[in-house]
């Protein structure tokens, strides 16, 4: 009888061990985390500053204060180069042979899109990946990072169309996933507003000169001109349009544009233009999440500079290891999902308190800026994407 | 469209179409000296505008201090890279040192990316971005500009090709190989010479063209339009790379003026097709007749 309840007492024991050490990428000691990201490429500067300038900072901070449940998060990283069949061939390196609990912060519409059903197929969670195609919604082992493009579209729109009443809009695009869901999302919500797009013109990456673009455009008249670019052609637009002398329109960046290197490569050809801001400014704004971002940096990436790449990945390991924090002791990728979606009025410093919702959307507002003196001044407080 | 737009996008084709054309003559500096396509020439000009940024960034010089800057990191790296690495390959096959001029632009891409990052840098301009009034239309001086140092180098290039005994030398090696050693010239010092004036070209068009299309390890994709262009000018014949350039940049340019803006990326191969179908020996090379 002893010996009979030993053994019923090891095997409990041994049922409720079995589920935590199966779970992969967890140990006792550590969780492994990673995600396939641009170290070369087009994009290479953006996935260098999310994954090690960002996610990294974070961790470091959480693991030199005794790691999550006494587990130090480590992280692995593979370059895809902005290429969809790398990113893939990547992924399922990590899931299969690393074994990495969850992926975090992918990065670019394209490479994502391709891992979109291995990963839910697999059941690994994917967390914050960093691209505003809406393709991400309604998955359930997915929380997308970067706010969708619906979303930016639906703030920039009833903020242009509403409040500020312009008319007349045209947009010079990049010819892509990107690019397009913009183009769609602003025909839908300015058709809200009784409105129309009345000229679209496309860019690709890597362009030489957009003179003709640019030229048909202003041949269309508009008052307001979307930029739905990445930042170099983006600067180069606004240098054309500086050559040409075109003043009356007024150019607007779209959510993921708005950033430093845009602003830098444009100079001067960037006084007063406007768009839409996915995150306080890194340099200067003192929301207490901001300063801490700055000092983290301070102290253990002296030498990298502040940027919204850099606190976009600070900000997912802030949010992961929240969610592993939550998830208790006994962490499994179900334990994950369930701890994300729990989240409610979560105060970041960054962004404004999170609630993330049945959509797994993380991020979902943006605030008004215009560019004086080569920084963006905000115009107005964050604006309602609902 | 207007006049003044159509003048505008013209010139703005011409000044890329200048660039195209530089890239396009160093192209054939080297290919007439040694047959050999330089698949590196669009990293080597993004190394020497990045040495010529560092010493701007550094010392605060002069922009034309800076071209020089630029203009000698040429010179060096060409020099090295001929001597260091192709020069070891005189034997193998054209095929083998196409190779190996690819895999020297891919080291030096990631060697880039190693030093100075892989982001963009704003590059400091030569010449205003604002319009200036010039007669009925109005032209930004940067194009006018890039047009003008582009002319003003082709001329020089034109002297230095038909004046001086190292040009003729290099001319001669164009022309025979074998003829040229027996007259007393040394073939070495001519391959040596052609890859660092192909360089230094190079650096000139980098130093020219990275205001506006911005310094990263990724620019010297534009060599690709330069490698079209001179195929369409006649692969070898000098004129032909700038009219070949000139045309590509004007007519990529008034291509999406009047199609939808997608055709511009289609429109250099477009043209590369229906030129070689109409003159096989592109628009000013001529066609050698190979009788069977």
């Amino acid at each position: 009888m002893r010996y009979h309840q030993a053994w019923v007492v090891a095997l409990g024991a041994l049922l409720a061990a079995a589920p935590a050490a199966a779970e992969p990428g967890v140990t006792d000691t550590e969780i492994l985390i990673g995600g396939s990201n641009s170290f070369s490429g087009p994009l290479a500067f953006t996935g260098e500053q999310i994954t090690k300038g960002g996610v990294e900072l974070y961790l470091r901070v959480v693991n030199d204060a005794g790691g999550i449940h006494g587990r130090k998060v480590r992280t692995l990283w593979y370059d895809d180069a902005y290429r969809p069949q790398d990113a893939v061939a990547n992924t399922k390196k990590l899931v299969e042979q690393d074994k990495v609990f969850a992926i975090i912060i992918p990065q670019g519409s394209p490479p994502v899109v391709a891992t979109l059903d291995y990963l839910e197929e697999q059941k690994v969670p994917l967390l914050f990946p960093y691209q505003s195609s809406p393709v991400t919604r309604g998955k359930r082992w997915i929380f997308q990072g970067m706010t969708v493009s619906d979303r930016s579209s639906k703030m920039m729109i009833d903020y242009l169309a509403g409040r500020r009443k312009f008319k007349k809009f045209a947009a010079l695009y990049q010819d892509d996933e990107y690019g397009k869901s913009f183009l769609t999302a602003f025909e839908k919500d300015l058709g809200r507003h009784g409105l129309k797009l009345g000229a679209a013109e496309s860019v690709k990456r890597g362009v030489t000169d957009v003179s003709a673009q640019v030229a048909k455009l202003q041949a269309t008249k508009p008052d307001v001109t979307f930029l739905v670019l990445v930042p170099g052609p983006a600067a180069q637009a606004l240098k054309e349009r500086q050559k040409i002398g075109w003043s009356d329109t007024l150019m607007v960046s779209t959510g993921p544009l708005t950033d430093e290197r845009y602003l830098a490569l444009a100079g001067e050809a960037a006084e007063g233009v406007e768009g839409l801001s996915l995150w306080p400014d890194p340099a200067t704004s003192d929301r207490p999440g901001v300063k801490l971002y700055r000092e983290h940096m301070q102290k253990y990436a002296p030498r990298n500079e502040p940027n919204r790449y850099s606190m976009a990945g600070y900000f997912a390991g802030m949010l992961f290891a929240e969610a592993a924090k939550r998830a208790g002791t006994n962490l499994t990728r179900e334990s994950l999902i369930a701890a994300l979606e729990g989240i409610k009025g979560w105060e970041s410093g960054i962004l404004p308190p999170l609630t993330i919702g049945p959509d797994h959307e993380t991020q979902k507002q943006g605030f008004w800026v215009r560019v004086e003196k080569g920084r963006f001044k905000p115009v107005t407080d964050w604006l309602k994407g609902e | 469209m207007t006049t003044a737009v159509l003048v505008h996008v013209v010139v703005s084709g011409l000044a890329t179409g200048s660039i195209y054309a530089l890239v396009a003559i160093s192209l054939v500096i080297i290919y007439n000296a040694t047959r050999t396509l330089n698949f590196a020439q669009g990293e080597m000009l993004m190394i020497s505008t990045f040495v010529g940024f560092t010493a701007y960034q550094r010392l605060r010089l002069p922009l034309v201090v800076v071209l020089l800057v630029a203009v000698v990191a040429a010179a060096a790296l060409g020099w090295a890279i001929e001597r260091l690495i192709i020069r070891h390959a005189i034997s193998a096959t054209h095929f083998d040192v196409l190779i190996l001029t690819l895999g020297v632009s891919l080291v030096l891409r990631a060697g880039a990316g190693l030093v100075w990052t892989h982001d963009e840098f704003p590059f400091p301009a030569l010449f205003a971005n604002r319009p200036v009034a010039l007669g009925p239309v109005r032209v930004a001086p940067v194009s006018l500009g890039i047009i003008g140092a582009s002319l003003a180098l082709m001329l020089a290039l034109y002297v230095f090709f038909a004046k001086t005994r190292l040009g003729r030398a290099m001319r001669a090696v164009a022309q025979n190989q074998r003829a040229a050693r027996l007259m007393g010239i040394s073939v070495e010092r001519v391959y040596s010479a052609s890859w660092m004036l192909a360089a230094v070209v190079g650096a000139v068009a980098g130093i020219l063209i990275a205001p506006v299309i911005f310094l990263s390890s990724k620019m010297g994709l534009v060599a690709i339009n330069g490698f079209i262009a001179a195929v369409l000018g006649g692969f070898g014949s000098m004129p032909g790379a700038v009219v070949g350039g000139m045309l590509l940049g004007v007519l990529e340019n008034l291509a999406p003026l009047y199609l939808p803006s997608g055709i511009k990326y289609s429109v250099p191969f477009l043209l590369l097709i229906a030129i070689l179908l109409v003159r096989p020996g592109g628009v000013v090379g001529r066609t050698v007749r190979r009788k069977v």
